[in-house]
């Protein structure tokens, strides 16, 4: 479980401060996907990074299962929004890098990353490196490595944007799964609306920046479905929809701001 | 097809530039189209080369130099990468040495050499020590550049991962810096045969800038030739190996060619 309390953070810049995010405050229970949507900008991937603990907020609790995030934690996973592999090894290397830094033992870890390679449709590209992967593939290799650690709360930021829309609809029901199975806390940072309301048991709607908490939606009605590929045909769903739209409020100003 | 075609036309064009400078030297020299004192023929190269073996001082002479470089290519890229990935570690000594390092940088190595004759004397040491000097810089700044620049993601994703500050040092600054390692190596290498050679030409009792420097003065000009083509034979296979080195080094980079 994973817990904001009243969180601000302020970037510090040369000539003064920038105001990151206000306030915010959510949980993300055990066996709970939450996701995250707001405009480019509002502070999503920062409060991604304090959660980790990379970022310490200027004011605020952040929780992990009741206890206060003080730098590194063996429960936290997350998946950045750029590409984190790194180009001098191979995708086998990448994917056990998490269990070797642990001090896992080699046989051990290459089954694992292997076994984890073959499910998300990267078997044979072992020995490749990263640079001769697609985007999506490189995508799955980065949640096939972050999922190897096994962690309680898994953190993921604008993951799914570059894959196409077949391996997409796979991997997010996958997500699904490995949330459910290990009831797992599961916080998916995302622009896309319908893919909040497909996966997510609550959507944070945040505002532009200083990001605040806008709005909370339930959505009790997509936690049935057998795919996430099946809930926009869900009568609930255009009413979802609308409603987030417009707590996002994506104005023409909004446009700009984002553009700047 | 078309490829081995391709190829046997650049290698046979090869052999004939190459025949037309050796039949040209030769038949220019001998029948006095060329002067005698600015060029000389294949054939006068390989007697003085006769002479030189017979005497017994060509290969001291080469192994000499060759000695020089080597050991100074070694240790001053040791020292070199050593500085530039271990500086960046602490923003304060960086900033501190910096300049310093800039400065010295800066100045010729020619006027840097007769202070290592002084400090080293007229033997190998001070031709290695203006070796590592020159090589520490062309190793130092690319990869310190390169560490200055590291790419903050990865550092955060092991972070993440739970990796501690020497983990990160391994896994992520080295590797990050093989590239520009590479780099180093490349005009290294180039510049340590020129450390040595000014060392040696500055002052010295031997090596094959020590010859070059003799036959110049006597008016040897075979000789002069000779030791030249022994430095442009050396240099091009240190370029050849540094070349293959580096096909190690960035092995990720030439993984999926062939
Ligand atoms: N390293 C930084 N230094 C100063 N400001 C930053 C830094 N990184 C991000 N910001 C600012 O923080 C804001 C939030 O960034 P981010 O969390 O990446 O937004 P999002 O992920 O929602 O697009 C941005 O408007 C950006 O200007
Ligand atoms: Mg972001």
């Amino acid at each position: 479980m994973l817990e904001f309390r009243n969180i601000s953070f302020h970037f510090p810049t040369k000539r003064n401060t920038i105001d990151v995010l206000h306030d915010v405050s959510f949980t993300c229970g055990e066996d709970e996907i939450v996701a995250v949507v707001g405009p480019s900008g509002c502070g999503k991937s920062t409060l991604l990074s304090l959660a980790t603990g990379l970022r310490k907020p200027t004011a605020g609790d952040i929780l992990i299962d009741g206890r206060p995030v003080k730098g590194q934690n063996r429960l936290i996973g997350m998946m950045f929004q750029q590409s984190t592999l790194l180009p001098w090894r191979s995708v086998v290397e990448n994917v056990e890098l998490g269990l070797e830094i642990r001090g896992e033992p080699k046989s051990f870890r290459r089954d694992k990353a292997v076994t984890l390679m073959r499910q998300y449709g990267l078997g044979g590209f072992e020995r490749k490196y990263p640079h001769a992967l697609s985007g999506g593939m490189q995508k799955r290799a980065a949640l096939a490595q972050t999922l190897a650690m096994e962690p309680e709360v898994l953190l993921l930021d604008e993951p799914f944007a570059a894959l196409d829309a077949q391996t997409r609809v796979v991997i997010e029901n996958d997500v699904v799964k490995i949330c459910r199975a290990g009831k797992r806390s599961v916080l998916l940072v995302t622009h896309d609306i319908s893919e909040a309301i497909s996966m997510a048991d609550r959507v944070v709607v945040l505002s532009r920046r200083p990001g605040t908490v806008k709005e909370i939606f339930d959505i009790p009605f997509s936690r049935g479905a057998k795919s996430v590929a099946d809930v926009p045909a869900m009568p609930e769903y255009a009413t979802y929809f609308k409603r987030i739209w417009d707590a996002l409020d994506i104005s023409v100003t909004g446009m700009n701001e984002t553009a700047a | 097809m078309t490829i081995s075609w391709h190829n046997l036309i650049v290698t046979l064009g090869r052999l004939l530039v190459l025949a037309v400078l050796l039949l040209g030297t030769e038949l220019g020299v001998r029948y006095g189209i060329l002067s005698k004192l600015f060029f000389s023929s294949p054939t006068e190269i390989y007697h003085a080369l006769q002479a030189q073996y017979g005497e017994g001082t060509l290969m001291p002479n080469i192994g000499i130099t060759v000695f020089e470089t080597m050991l100074g290519l070694i240790a001053g890229s040791l020292a070199g990468i050593a500085t530039g990935l271990v500086l960046p570690q602490s923003r304060t000594l960086s900033r501190v040495i910096e300049p310093f390092l800039m400065v010295l940088n800066g100045i010729p190595v020619i006027v840097i050499a007769p202070l290592f004759i002084l400090w080293l004397g007229l033997g190998l040491a001070s031709k290695i020590g203006i070796s590592v000097y020159i090589v520490f810089f062309a190793m130092f700044i690319p990869v310190y550049t390169a560490s200055l620049r590291l790419e903050r993601t990865l550092v955060d994703a092991l972070w993440v991962m739970g990796a501690n500050r020497w983990q990160i040092f391994w896994k992520v600054v080295v590797p990050s810096s093989l590239p520009s390692i590479y780099t180093g190596l490349k005009i290294g290498s180039g510049l340590a045969l020129i450390g040595a050679v000014i060392g040696e030409f500055v002052a010295s009792r031997s090596g094959l800038g020590h010859m070059i420097l003799y036959a110049s003065g006597t008016l040897d000009t075979p000789t002069l030739y000779l030791g030249i083509i022994a430095l442009a034979i050396f240099a091009a296979a240190l370029s050849f190996a540094v070349d293959a080195l580096g096909h190690v080094l960035v092995h990720w980079r030439f993984a999926d060619e062939k």
